[in-house]
């Protein structure tokens, strides 16, 4: 989702009452916030709780927004804050992620299960699957910076390092080691 | 996607991206929550902005199982919070300024409508972890506070 369709779609929400553009604005930048929430290494509860909260902060501010098409940059920065604030209150925080990631995709059917049907799509399936696994055993900082720079829309890496705290001119050769750390973990499960 | 390994970063990025998208969506219950913040907002209501939080930046209280100090703005009410958190939930001391006894509705996991004594204040037990915020009604005027994570 681009920022002129974001900001078209949030004008439509603000200015006409148009349901439909706010549903479509929840769902292109939905895993844009997830992201953010993931990054913070929240468990499954508090990760759902400042999601929610985000979006209800967004609906109640629908007015008070000044540039439309930033709409992406204010509902990261307060999920940021939101995370942060649960951090703070001393809340557990699962670095690795909780096992339910592991499985949620098995018994939470999404369209694209149903399309995964033919032998092709299953190899497909199972390489993503490893890249996952090889994913969740890769250090915390280095989750945190890919789950950040492998969102939709893709962060700036200014935005990268306001929500981490590591300097913007450190991010690309972390980004390198963290990708070669993951290439090595899956040529561990036989991905050459 | 037929792309094998060895692959570049930015098709290992992509790779891991499409992998995200599978293993760990975004749940549909909770995208549909927030397609419904949208219908449930209350429009002619006045937002009380979150003005003072002891979790935000700078005004951390530091120290162990210090009560959580909120305090809201909006024209003509001021709404401060108390929140403490339990191992059975948490509990909300609030004060309405200027105080008045009004109803207070609380709005999140578990909706409940209180009422604020002759000075203005009220209390509110075994609160869920969870987006909350409260409804105040002001003879014709409506104050909602922002949402917080409680």
């Amino acid at each position: 989702m681009d920022r002129d369709s974001i900001g078209i779609l949030f004008r439509a929400a603000v200015d006409t009452d148009d349901a439909a553009a706010w549903k479509s604005l929840v769902e292109g930048l939905s895993p844009l916030v997830w992201s953010v929430v993931r990054a913070h290494g929240l468990r499954d509860a508090d990760a759902q709780e400042v999601y929610q909260t985000t979006w209800f902060r967004l609906a109640q501010n629908l007015t008070r927004i000044r540039e439309p098409d930033k709409v992406g940059a204010w509902l990261a920065s307060t999920a940021r804050n939101e995370c942060v604030k649960v951090i703070r209150a001393a809340r557990r925080v699962s670095p690795s992620g909780d096992p339910e990631m592991f499985d949620r995709a098995a018994d939470d059917r999404t369209p694209e299960q149903a399309v995964i049907d033919s032998e092709d799509a299953a190899r497909e399936r199972e390489r993503a699957r490893a890249t996952w696994q090889a994913f969740q055993e890769l250090g915390e900082s280095c989750q945190r910076l890919l789950r950040l720079l492998t969102a939709s829309p893709p962060f700036s890496y200014q935005e990268v390092s306001a929500t981490l705290g590591i300097a913007v001119g450190s991010i690309g050769p972390i980004r390198q080691r963290c990708l070669r750390r993951l290439r090595v973990l899956l040529g561990r499960r036989g991905f050459q | 996607m037929s792309a094998g390994f060895p692959m570049s970063d930015d098709e290992l990025e992509t790779e891991l991206r499409r992998a995200v998208e599978l293993f760990d969506p975004v749940p549909s219950h909770l995208m549909q929550a927030a397609v419904e913040a949208y219908t449930l907002r209350t429009l002619d209501a006045e937002l009380a902005e979150l003005v003072f939080d002891s979790l935000s930046g700078s005004s951390q209280v530091r120290g162990e199982r210090q009560p959580r100090v909120l305090t809201f703005q909006g024209v003509g009410l001021t709404v401060d919070l108390e929140v403490t958190v339990t191992a059975t939930g948490g509990r909300v001391v609030g004060q309405l300024m200027p105080p008045r006894p009004v109803e207070v509705e609380v709005l999140g996991g578990r909706p409940v409508t209180l009422t604020a004594d002759d000075l203005g204040r009220f209390i509110y037990d075994e609160v869920p972890a969870g987006p909350f915020s409260l409804r105040c009604r002001l003879g014709d005027a409506t104050v909602v506070t922002e949402w917080i994570t409680v």
